[in-house]
């Protein structure tokens, strides 16, 4: 896919090209708030990836631009700042996901291929499908082979969260923010226990295993 | 040129502003007392100087000089309290009850002036009378002057007035003395506070300014810069450890990073090994040091802050279960028994975000350390005084009474949990939560020691309550 990187730190902006390359995907990099305007109104693009600090037009005002334009690309802010009203203030602006420096390239990767997911998948569909495994939204219930598994309301969640982006690697910061909403990191293996007990529900029993531990990064739901 | 400095403090120049204010006062009472009396007493004279002129007058138009000659021999007689002379066309005395005139120049109007009179009392003392005198030139050319002493009253006024000038000036002088004694009174004061102020700007936090116990308003001046100072102190005693703490706890795990990419390189480049493992490592490790990193700044964004950012009124017993939730299966998972009880309907004011993570903390801690078959207890309650309390308690080794003031410090580890992942920062981000909260975090013993595990330990985060 298609990503616009608005990042003064030509460093830090070329490391990210590089990797963002490897994954298989198109970047185009802006040095500037300004620069990032005219690039994002000259293309299409799937995701941009937008500092917060620029300098000429800083990040939230680049990005209350585009959306007072009517772009809808989805945004990911990066910052050197992390309090919670510096994250409020950025999805206030119309950014769509958070991500404080320093931060694990894995995380950058997950969390830019899920917001791209987002977008292609805007229909409003009542049952997920993954593979053999089948969610249905409104009767909250899930079925793997037309076997029902019976969830916890998190389990439920998570799942859902992991058939949302399935086919992509998401980390457990990503999980600990998306489902359980806490914005820190547990020194302890907290979120590991949670999706092996969802591993054991949706995978024991069966031939193929679906949710894969990605090395580096998290988790993975492979169809 | 420059005054000196204790002419240049405040109080000696309020003193200025107050003489010169009573000054004026003062200045402006005289003035009135002199119009309402002397004032008076001076036109009462001066209206019977003229009537006399007149009468005098009157007596030359009507019968020439011999006539005025006559009259003021009879008017000397009498004892009237006037004083006459009568001098010729060029200011010769013809005849009169004084010597010359008082009137120095005299151009042929009739011409006021004050002058005194010398008298001498049957003692010998010599007493100076003031006088009022008109001077005239007669019709035919020869010139009278006629005086009077302005009398007894006006004598009075004159010398309390001429008191009140003296006192004025002794009110002045004795101002001026007291402008010095408070100004060196309230630079004395302020010396201690000054000096403290400098040793501060040198470098020298320890410095304290001295509390008289006088309760004065320079005392709580005292007090609460020493308490600045103490917080200030302590914030860059923590600044300073933390910094330490930070090359400390990120050195080891740098270096062990370094070499390791290092090793991988040069086996790369030897082309011998597969980098995969190496690289996995590195990238542990970064992820670890980069955790280390977020709890510092978080903890140095608490202590910069000073106060919970984005308070907000919320049940604690509900913030608990959500905790309890993300934590129960990992206990489970490591044989550890999890127990909750919480309080429902409670009310606290406080930062959701930093608090939960502060009893993700605790109980991070709580499963590192206890092992397989003990407990862990969160409990969530309201206490008598309206405090609300978060408590861990865990069965795990505990901490020695004499370390549990020392592991709340940043980076501090106890020797026995080396072994244990971790930075040390979580207890410390807990007591940043809590200070930041106005609250406090207080560590005990947990329930006991049971065979080989325990005694245990019980962290309690404590919230003041709800206004």
């Amino acid at each position: 896919m298609k990503i616009l990187i608005v990042e003064d730190d030509r460093e830090a902006a070329d490391a990210m090209a590089r990797g963002l390359a490897e994954a298989g995907h198109a970047c185009v990099q802006a040095s500037d708030g300004e620069e990032g305007l005219k690039a994002a109104q000259a293309g299409e693009f799937d995701v941009m990836i937008v500092d917060r600090m620029m300098p000429k037009m800083d990040g939230v005002k680049l990005v209350e631009t585009l959306r007072r334009q009517g772009d809808g690309t989805p945004v990911l802010f990066l910052s050197a700042l992390g309090e919670v009203g510096d994250r409020v203030t950025g999805l206030q602006a119309g950014g769509d996901d958070y991500l404080v420096k320093p931060y694990a390239f894995a995380e950058l990767i997950a969390r830019v291929e899920a917001l791209a997911r987002r977008r292609e998948t805007g229909s409003v569909a009542t049952v997920l499908r993954v593979g053999d495994l089948e969610m249905d939204l409104i009767a909250r219930t899930v079925h793997r082979q037309g076997k029902e598994i019976d969830l916890q309301p998190r389990e439920f969640q998570l799942l859902e969260f992991m058939m949302r982006h399935a086919g992509q690697s998401v980390t457990r910061t990503m999980l600990l923010e998306k489902v359980w909403e806490y914005h820190f990191d547990p020194q302890t293996n907290v979120i590991d226990v949670h999706v092996s007990r969802l591993r054991s529900k949706i995978d024991r029993g069966f031939d193929r295993p679906m949710l894969q531990t990605v090395r580096g990064a998290g988790y993975r739901l492979d169809a | 040129m420059r005054l000196p400095r204790i002419l240049r403090t405040a109080p000696f120049r309020l003193t200025l502003l107050f003489l010169a204010l009573f000054a004026s006062v003062a200045f402006a009472l005289l003035a009135y007392i002199y119009v309402a009396t002397a004032g008076e007493a001076t036109r009462r004279t001066d209206r019977e100087i003229q009537q006399e002129m007149r009468s005098l007058v009157a007596a030359y138009d009507r019968a020439g000089l011999d006539a005025v000659n006559q009259s003021l021999i009879e008017r000397a007689a009498s004892e009237r309290p006037f004083l006459y002379l009568l001098m010729s066309k060029d200011a010769k005395r013809i005849s009169g009850s004084i010597e010359e005139s008082p009137v120095d120049q005299f151009g042929g109007k009739p011409t006021w002036t004050s002058f005194s009179i010398t008298d001498q009392t049957p003692h010998g003392r010599i007493i100076k009378h003031p006088a009022r005198g008109l001077q005239e030139r007669l019709s035919g050319g020869e010139i009278l002057f006629v005086g009077a002493d302005v009398g007894e009253d006006e004598a009075y006024v004159f010398s309390v007035v001429r008191a009140l000038w003296g006192a004025g000036l002794l009110v002045i002088v004795l101002g001026l003395c007291g402008g010095v004694l408070m100004s060196r009174n309230v630079t004395r004061s302020m010396a201690g506070l000054t000096e403290v102020l400098e040793a501060v700007r040198g470098g020298d936090l320890a410095a304290r300014a001295p509390v008289r116990g006088a309760r004065d308003e320079f005392d709580d001046l005292a007090q609460a810069l020493n308490e600045m100072l103490d917080r200030l102190e302590r914030s860059m005693a923590g600044h300073r450890h933390a910094g330490d703490a930070i090359a400390h706890d990120l050195r080891s795990p740098l270096t062990r990073l370094r070499a390791r990419l290092e090793a991988a390189y040069l086996d790369v480049e030897a082309g011998k090994g597969d980098p995969t493992h190496a690289l996995a490592q590195a990238l542990e490790d970064t992820d670890g040091v980069l955790k280390t990193f977020v709890t510092v700044l978080a903890i140095a964004r608490l202590q910069a802050a000073g106060a919970a950012p984005d308070p907000v009124l919320f049940d604690p017993g509900e913030l608990a279960a959500d905790i309890c939730e993300l934590y129960e299966p990992l206990c489970e998972e490591k044989g550890v028994e999890f127990a909750a009880e919480l309080s429902k309907g409670l009310q606290t004011r406080g930062n959701k975000e930093f608090l939960a993570q502060a009893i993700a903390n605790v109980l991070d801690n709580a499963v590192k350390y206890t092992p397989s078959g003990g407990a862990i207890m969160l409990r969530v309650r309201r206490r008598s005084s309206g405090e609300v309390e978060f408590s861990v308690t865990d069965t795990g080794p505990g901490v020695p009474e004499a370390d549990r003031g020392r592991v709340v410090e940043r980076f501090v580890r106890l020797e026995n949990s080396r072994n244990q992942p971790g930075a040390g920062l979580g207890l410390s981000l807990v007591a940043a939560v809590a200070e930041a909260h106005r609250g406090r975090l207080e560590l005990d013993e947990g329930p006991g020691k049971v065979g080989e595990s325990g005694p245990g330990l019980r962290v309690a985060l404590i919230l003041p309550r709800a206004a």
